[in-house]
């Protein structure tokens, strides 16, 4: 039975009246609009009956394995005769995607002076032409599933964008959503003491005021963290804001309904999972704003490898306990606890602070000319202003066998502004010890110098706030009994 | 546009559907299978109209399956390179807009919006001209033309532009309000 020649869709009269009208008006809009020629590809019928063969032959082997994986669900009919007589009806019905198949590969190369700016649907925005598919750059998923625009064009539109903002004082923000703006489990891994949270979930139907949320569709609870509401209402009105998740896309859609029920603030901008350029990581490139105007609040340093600078990192905010166990807490969870994070002085509200001094930076200070302006060093500047002033020494916190300068804890301070030393005199402040009894420590008590554990440097870097020294002395970490005995060779 | 033609198709029935009622099964499951489907030739199918005729049936071997040759009437709609269409806007953005007719999806994008209109951000986004008289935004209706077309299995893409004589916007909903 020859499929090719007697496919259902190929009929009769309907098709030349529909090709006929197809060069009539191709050929009209030739003489009407000069600026877009239009080079149809030449029918060449060889090439074509060839292409039709070759894509007809993979089509086959495509409906063999669609076959045979049929024919092993049906193990009571699994005769070999049985699978070729399957095999011939499916080709009657199918033949018609056959055709689909080709006029999708059908593109037709352009030599046109048009610059291909962008694609949608594989056409160029601009002259309408079919464009190769290996050139049409950078896929914007998010905004719809065809469109494409190339780096140059993206460039361009950041650089428009830029004035726009800086006319309306704005800058970027890219949002996480999961332990940064809310916590959500799946619901079978409640833990029976969590079970009184199902009482107290808010109705869907008008979510603006409620945080806490059963989505029975989705099998998940989400809650979302305090003080967000008012962090978004503040934070719209100085950034542009994005949500940026590893989430899939229907989750982040829900997610961002439940925070923005308006649509107010994210619009078309919430970008997941499906819609990055790297598996396993967050990048800037789908994000219309020009990195030097961009900050990304995540709790997540690893997700965003190539912009680190650009980031707040955020503690994580552990409402669930299977988020906690997740993440190898020992500690309860919040919602063991029937607690919660403070509104007025939670992890987002102290963001707000940053995010509200680095905005000012950025406009106020330093004339009109912000071509020059940079959130990243801004960002920087800020952070060293945390710890201004203090002169740490550290004991016992480093191995004997690195340079102390290359350890992380050691660039914190000094990121966070503090002068560091390997050695004590009279203008240290503070010396930072894993344990009592060292010399430098002594040399502290002695001179009335404050005394604390890592923990102060920690806090500080998390909480965007010097910490009161008290609450990270030695006697502190004896009594919480942490064993953190990997660092503990005297430096 | 829209056309008014006689398509073919084999149609595949179960033998459980024969009796009293195979003609309207036949023709009920046509109608599932067809309407609202793109090919790329004809376009989108939107409505069977009548049936002109069903050939006889063929029993396929060592199935109890028939194939029945079927010959239908039915309204399609296809874009066409150059046509001029209306339709509504449903997403406006920095890049351009987006804009449906019917089962047709369109991009016009900021270079084929007439240069005196500006983008404005906002949550209502919209390109406005520098006087203001004319808005285009999301819900408002647009007329314009089609410069490329693509038919997938089941969507039709197209790009257009307003940067013509007569194109852009033609009634505005947010506007009449």
């Amino acid at each position: 039975m020859s499929v090719a020649s007697d496919s259902p869709v190929h009929s009769s009269s309907s098709d030349d009246l529909a090709a006929f009208l197809e060069t009539e008006l191709d050929s009209d809009s030739d003489s009407s609009s000069q600026s877009f020629p239009i080079e149809e590809a030449a029918d060449d019928d060889d090439a074509e009956v060839t292409n039709h063969r070759l894509l007809f032959y993979l089509y086959l082997q495509a409906l063999e394995f669609k076959c045979v994986i049929r024919s092993l669900n049906r193990v009571s009919q699994s005769s070999f005769r049985l699978k070729r007589r399957k095999l011939e009806h499916l080709e009657t019905e199918d033949v018609a995607s056959v055709k689909f198949i080709e006029e999708v590969s059908e593109a037709s190369s352009s030599k046109l002076p048009c610059q291909h700016p962008g694609t949608f649907g594989n056409m160029c925005i601009v002259c309408g032409q079919r464009v190769e598919e290996e050139e049409t750059g950078l896929s914007f998923t998010y905004i719809h599933k065809g469109i494409k625009f190339h780096q140059d064009e993206v460039t361009r539109m950041r650089d428009i964008d830029m004035k726009m903002l800086q006319s309306q004082r704005k800058l970027c923000l890219v949002l996480d959503l999961d332990h940064t703006l809310l916590n959500s489990t799946i619901l079978r891994d409640l833990t029976p003491e969590e079970e009184y949270l199902k009482s107290r979930t808010h109705s869907l139907q008008d979510v603006s005021g409620g945080d806490l949320f059963m989505l029975e569709f989705m099998h998940m609870m989400t809650k979302l963290r305090p003080f967000v509401h008012s962090f978004l209402k503040e934070a719209s009105k100085m950034f542009v804001l994005y949500i940026y998740t590893m989430g899939d896309r229907p989750y982040a859609r829900q997610m961002a309904k439940l925070l923005d029920p308006k649509g107010e603030y994210f619009g078309e901008r919430i970008i997941s999972r499906d819609d990055g350029t790297v598996r396993h990581q967050k990048s800037l490139d789908v994000v219309l704003g020009q990195e030097k105007a961009v900050l990304i609040l995540d709790d997540t340093e690893n997700a965003w490898p190539s912009h680190k600078d650009n980031l707040i990192v955020i503690e994580r905010y552990h409402f669930f306990a299977s988020s906690c166990k997740q993440f190898d807490h020992r500690y309860q969870s919040l919602s063991q606890l029937k607690s919660d994070e403070s509104e007025p002085d939670g992890a987002l509200a102290t963001v707000l602070k940053v995010l509200k001094q680095t905005h000012s930076l950025f406009f106020e200070e330093g004339g009109e000319d912000l071509s020059s302006r940079d959130v990243r060093s801004l960002l920087k500047q800020v952070r060293k202003e945390i710890l201004k002033g203090c002169k740490v020494v550290f004991s016992r916190v480093f191995p004997t066998t690195s340079r102390s300068e290359d350890h992380p804890l050691w660039r914190v301070a000094e990121g966070l502004g503090a002068t560091c030393a390997t050695e004590v005199d009279a203008s240290v402040t503070h010396v930072v010890a894993m344990e009592v009894g060292t010399e430098k420590v002594r040399w502290a008590i002695r001179e009335k110098k404050f005394v604390v554990h890592r923990g102060w440097i920690d806090a500080a870097n998390y909480l965007w706030k010097k910490q009161p020294e008290e609450n990270f002395g030695l006697e502190q970490l004896k009594k919480q009994g942490t064993e953190e005995g990997e660092e503990e060779e005297k430096q | 546009m829209f056309f008014h033609i006689v398509l073919e198709r084999n149609m595949q029935l179960h033998p459980r559907f024969f009796g009293r009622n195979l003609r309207e099964n036949l023709v009920s499951k046509l109608m599932k299978d067809v309407e609202g489907t793109c090919s790329g030739r004809h376009g989108f199918v939107v409505a069977i109209t009548g049936i002109e005729s069903v050939g006889k049936g063929l029993i396929r071997d060592g199935t109890a399956f028939v194939t029945f040759p079927v010959k239908y009437q039915c309204v399609v709609f296809r874009p066409f390179k150059g046509e001029i269409l209306e339709a509504v806007v449903t997403l406006v953005n920095k890049m351009g807009f987006f804009a449906e007719a019917g089962p047709v999806q369109i991009f016009v994008s900021k270079h084929l919006i007439p240069d005196d209109m500006e983008f404005q951000a906002g949550d209502m986004p919209n390109y406005t001209t520098s006087d203001g008289s004319v808005k285009i935004q999301k819900e408002c209706e647009v007329r314009l033309k089609i410069i490329g077309t693509r038919v997938d299995a089941t969507e039709i893409f197209c790009v257009g532009t307003i940067k013509d004589d007569f194109l852009g916007v033609i009634n505005d909903p947010a506007a009449a309000a």
